[in-house]
């Protein structure tokens, strides 16, 4: 069978609440959106296929919400930054950051050098700033779906990014990346 | 401190393996359609298409119970005998029966019934489908 749009899809789904038209964007997605959560939390594989898993949940129960006026790929990174916000603000309201710190540490046993290099990297920036950048640098969108995404203005998607690359820089140089 | 384009490279450089990497689903997507809620129409369905099931299976059961099967057989044999007794009246009577046919009216009514019909629902279902 000839491969679906994706508002194809979404229509199925909320019209006729096909789980196959469902399962395909999963498929189609899992790898995109699992791997923004990677990298908002530094590698920890678990908490990011909870999360992830959980976005496609609310996609799902939420997809006659889903009006067409930015792209299905726009409309569920904007579901999975609003998880991974209400799992940061509940972990603030209930832990410490030390348990945040072994569970991410714990995660990176037997990873590549590559990925632990880029965690380490990333967890010298603020969370606001890796969003943006990991978006921009990572899964390619540009400033205005960023400011999609995340609902800020595109003036401040900018400042996050241009403080975030001051930051890797220093960062890099420091530990000899540009030799 | 102003980014110059050599920084910039350095970045996307750093980046870019981690842009390439796919991740393998290992099962995700099942265990994510396996967790899906059950919408409030998938339990109407469900419960409307229990209902039909439940339904038939009574009414079979019923139609058993009530001899149904002897009424359904004593009624096909009187409608085969009304049948073959109005056959037997009519060949019994026809030949001495004088009925005038127009061949052109017979002709007229075997295309428009035969050919005509047909194609009609053609392309009604044609323009349905």
């Amino acid at each position: 069978m000839a491969e679906l749009s994706d508002i194809a899809l979404v229509t199925q789904v909320a019209v006729l609440h096909n789980k196959r038209a469902f399962d395909q964007l999963v498929r189609k997605y899992q790898s995109p959106v699992r791997r923004f959560f990677l990298n908002q939390t530094l590698g920890d594989e678990q908490l990011s296929d909870d999360l992830a898993q959980e976005t496609f949940i609310k996609a799902y129960v939420n997809i006659t919400k889903f009006k067409g006026i930015s792209s299905f790929s726009t409309w569920l990174f904007r579901i999975a930054y609003n998880v991974f916000y209400d799992d940061v603000r509940s972990k603030k309201q209930t832990s410490d950051i030390d348990s945040q710190e072994v569970a991410r540490i714990s995660a990176f046993s037997g990873d590549a050098g590559l990925k632990m290099d880029i965690y380490q990297a990333l967890s010298q920036l603020k969370e606001e700033e890796r969003t943006c950048i990991t978006l921009q640098l990572i899964d390619g969108q540009p400033i205005d779906k960023i400011s999609d995404i995340t609902g800020m203005p595109q003036n401040t998607v900018k400042s996050h990014l241009k403080r975030g690359k001051d930051k890797l820089t220093d960062y890099l140089k420091a530990n000899g990346y540009d030799r | 401190m102003d980014m110059t384009d050599k920084d910039n490279l350095l970045i996307e450089e750093f980046f870019k393996q981690a842009a390439q990497q796919q991740i393998e689903d290992n099962g995700f997507s099942k265990r994510v359609m396996d967790s899906l809620p059950v919408s409030q129409q998938e339990k109407a369905h469900r419960l409307s298409m229990l209902w039909t099931v439940f339904c038939v299976v009574l009414s079979v059961v019923l139609f058993f119970i009530f001899g149904g099967w002897e009424t359904l057989k004593a009624s096909i044999i009187m409608v085969l005998q009304t049948v073959v007794t109005w056959l037997s009246v009519f060949l019994t009577t026809a030949p001495t029966t004088e009925i005038p046919v127009n061949p052109v009216v017979i002709l007229l009514l075997v295309a428009f019934v035969g050919v005509y019909l047909p194609y009609r629902t053609y392309r009604k279902l044609s323009a349905a489908l």
